[in-house]
């Protein structure tokens, strides 16, 4: 019991930063339409960014920050001056998605020409363990599972109860029609870029902290994590996706106390299809009683 | 497909209690950006995958070219810099020494990446375009299997510092290894934790064909060690925690642990062994794989230089610092101006099997009056194991003067004395390295190649 429950403290610490990408993914697919693969990319870049900073000498939090924030920025313009003409002038949903496949080859080449093939490190940022009721966590663990659940309440609270959340979720179902209403659109869509790309860089920054030393490859290789959570939570639903990271999170770890840890990942994907087999349009599909009561 | 065909504002509207629309095309969609993504992932595992080759000088007239294979861009592009690195120095001394059969040789970078699906390609070409390629070297781990049977196919003979274990017994013509298979060397990191009075010893490997490989022949020496296994785990690679797995090594309270992963898996790992267990972590054997400064730098980093100096032990292939041949080799490493980085090349005990296999492949060809690999393949070995009455030379220049002079050589380079089996192998002693503080390697004993054999026996 000892090593499930250890196991299960290990999966929410490792979740929470899957979830804090699967949440900017499934929030930025849901409102623009735009499955963008260059997300993965754009992690490393947020990665690498919180590198220099902190070989400039910053916290490592503040670090997040800027990163995230400049990641943020980076994803406005990235989607106005790349994707945003393009689907002006008509091209299709698959066309977008092969042009952000291009894009983020594009820019993991240019991070490889810049910074350079070899592993970098953050060095020990983990702080001191906490250990309580059979879990144990690092300070920055609880500081990232801290963050991923602010910013989850925030996103709620804003898509639920402001002005401006009414908006985008009327932007996401017909742009036409809101845009009729009065909504400026492409406002809208800017606004929802930056925040799902300050979720993105904040997951870039929290996974190199994780992981202590990562190299170029490292948001392709989570990317998939982070879609799988957003599948496995309902399409839409950022609670979804968060649970949906946690799940992969949890599965992942206890599967490693308990079998070959080579399959660690294996087990998690093995839960996800089955997952969505009982339920296909996941855990908190739209129009279930629990979405609706989360939706507001 | 035909949800595909929709346009954004021709969706049908959201259905109640949803955020946004989230319909099924989006599941579709989403389904495919999971395909892309993760193939994206892959071609990230691998990238820099350009199957970019280069020519490390002109080549053309009556140049030999060595061909270098091994991955020169992407992740393991230290290990081709290894190679070259070795290649630079084994081909200067020859031109120096006059060059073969009056001929000078050059070095010929083929870049496999370290991936098969480019490895295949590149080679190819590069063996159906350049010219005067009458010898190799490298064809490291991940793409041996598809790059050697290339190279015997088109009688080049090659000198391999691969780790296969499946090259143990192989009956290819032109392949000949002085260095040992993974099985031999993990079992040589049982030999080293033995020696060190280890007697808990947990075995952790990264799920990929380099550190892999060690695993069997580790095992299968700890049955014969009479230490205890505390724990024989295979993890994935560049997870974003092995909590879990770290916590089951705990658990078994190792003396010490033999693990093989690259840099970053490796520090990942051994900064969350140090955080749940009171920032105690027991020391590390490991291959002299990792004996490349991205290693050093990336675990020191976490670790301290003072775990890196005092409880590292990376195991591979034997070279004495006290003979001739060692000062020569380290003479040519530090005086070929091609080399960035001598002391990281001097210290990778495997890399100077390239520069010996040039040597003698070198010499094979001055012997047979040939640069056929038909012709002068049967000469290697003869070469190698000396026949009655033959001049023993640690040296190409040595070599040539001596068949010049009419008399019998019997090559022993930086790795001592050869001696192949029928399968061409030639395992020879292994060498247990440490770091210094800078990162370069230090040497902290001799393993004798019997000692490791009476572990796998």
């Amino acid at each position: 019991m000892r090593v499930l429950i250890e196991a299960i403290g290990f999966g929410i610490a490792s979740g929470a930063v899957i979830s804090l990408g699967a949440v900017g993914f499934t929030v930025q697919f849901g409102i623009s339409n735009v499955l963008n693969i260059t997300y993965g990319s754009l992690m490393t870049l947020a990665a690498y960014l919180g590198y220099l900073l902190l070989q400039a000498g910053l916290d490592v939090w503040l670090a997040l920050a800027l990163a995230a924030a400049a990641v943020g920025l980076a994803s406005v313009a990235f989607n106005r001056a790349l994707l945003a003409p393009l689907i002006r002038r008509g091209t299709g949903f698959v066309g977008v998605v092969i042009v952000t496949v291009a894009a983020a080859i594009v820019l993991q080449y240019c991070i490889v020409a810049v910074a350079g093939p070899d592993t970098v490190s953050y060095g020990q940022q983990a702080g001191s363990t906490v250990r309580g009721g059979g879990l144990v966590f690092t300070t920055s663990q609880l500081t990232i599972i801290g963050l991923t659940l602010a910013l989850m309440l925030a996103l709620h609270l804003l898509l639920t109860r402001t002005q401006l959340g009414r908006a985008m979720r009327a932007t996401a179902a017909n742009r036409t029609v809101a845009r009729s209403c009065g909504i400026r659109t492409e406002r809208i869509i800017d606004l929802t870029w930056l925040i799902s790309g300050t979720l993105c860089g904040a997951a870039g920054v929290a996974l190199a902290i994780s992981t202590v030393s990562f190299d170029f490859t490292l948001g392709p290789t989570f990317l998939i994590y982070m879609i799988a959570a957003a599948v496995l939570g309902g399409i839409g639903q950022p609670y979804g996706a968060m649970i949906g990271g946690l799940v992969v999170g949890v599965v992942s770890q206890v599967a490693a106390a308990y079998t070959s840890p080579a399959y660690q990942d294996v087990w998690a994907f093995l839960i996800l299809i089955v997952m969505l087999l009982v339920r296909p349009r996941g855990l908190l599909a739209a129009g279930t009683a629990s979405a609706r009561r989360l939706a507001g | 497909m035909r949800s595909l065909q929709f346009s954004h504002d021709a969706r049908p509207p959201a259905p109640s209690g949803a955020f946004w629309s989230a319909g099924r095309a989006r599941s579709r969609y989403l389904l495919l950006a999971g395909g892309v993504a993760a193939t994206l992932a892959l071609a990230a595992c691998g990238s820099s995958s350009s199957g970019k080759s280069g020519t490390a000088s002109a080549s053309g007239g009556g140049t030999i070219n060595i061909g270098v294979i091994g991955p020169m861009t992407g992740s393991s592009a230290e290990i081709g810099n290894l190679m070259s690195g070795a290649c630079y120095a084994a081909a200067h001394e020859v031109n120096a020494a006059g060059g073969v059969l009056g001929r000078t040789v050059s070095c010929k970078l083929i870049d496999d990446t370290g991936d098969p699906a480019d490895a295949v390609p590149n080679v190819t070409r590069a063996l159906a375009t350049t010219g005067n390629l009458d010898m190799a070297v490298g064809l490291e781990t991940n793409t041996a299997a598809t790059t050697i049977p290339l190279v015997n196919n088109a009688h080049i003979p090659m000198v391999t510092t691969n780790g296969l274990p499946s090259y143990d017994s192989t009956t290819d013509t032109y392949f000949w290894r002085m260095t040992a298979s993974d099985e031999q060397n993990g079992a040589a990191f049982v030999a080293w934790a033995v020696r060190q009075g280890y007697k808990r010893v947990a075995l952790i490997f990264q799920n990929n064909g380099d550190s892999q490989s060690n695993q069997p022949g580790a095992v299968a020496a700890m049955g014969h060690s009479g230490g205890t296994m505390t724990a024989n785990l295979t993890i994935p690679g560049d997870a974003s925690s092995y909590s879990s797995v770290v916590a089951r090594v705990i658990a078994g309270k190792p003396q010490a642990l033999i693990f093989a992963a690259d840099p970053q898996t490796s520090a990942t790992f051994l900064s969350e062994y140090r955080q749940l267990n009171g920032g105690k972590v027991p020391p590390v054997i490991t291959a002299t794989e990792s004996l490349t400064p991205a290693f050093f730098s990336t675990v020191q980093k976490v670790m301290g230089t003072a775990y890196m100096t005092h409880d590292i032990a990376l195991i591979g292939t034997y070279i004495s610092p006290s003979t001739s041949a060692y000062s020569l080799y380290k003479q040519a490493i530090y005086g070929t101006p091609q080399i960035k980085d001598p002391a990281t090349i001097l210290g990778v005990g495997t890399i100077s099997a390239i520069y010996d296999g040039i040597n003698l492949m070198s010499l094979a060809m001055d012997e047979a009056h040939s640069t056929s690999g038909a012709v002068y393949n049967s000469d290697i070995a003869k070469i190698a194991s000396g026949t009655p009455g033959s001049v023993v030379v640690d040296s190409y220049a040595a070599g040539l003067a001596a068949l010049k002079a009419g008399k019998q050589i019997h090559y022993e380079g930086v790795g001592g004395a050869i001696h192949f089996n029928a399968h061409h192998n030639s395992p020879g002693n292994f060498s247990a390295s440490g770091f210094a503080a800078n990162g370069s390697p230090t040497f902290l004993g001799e393993i004798p190649g019997t000692e490791v054999q009476s572990l796998v026996s």
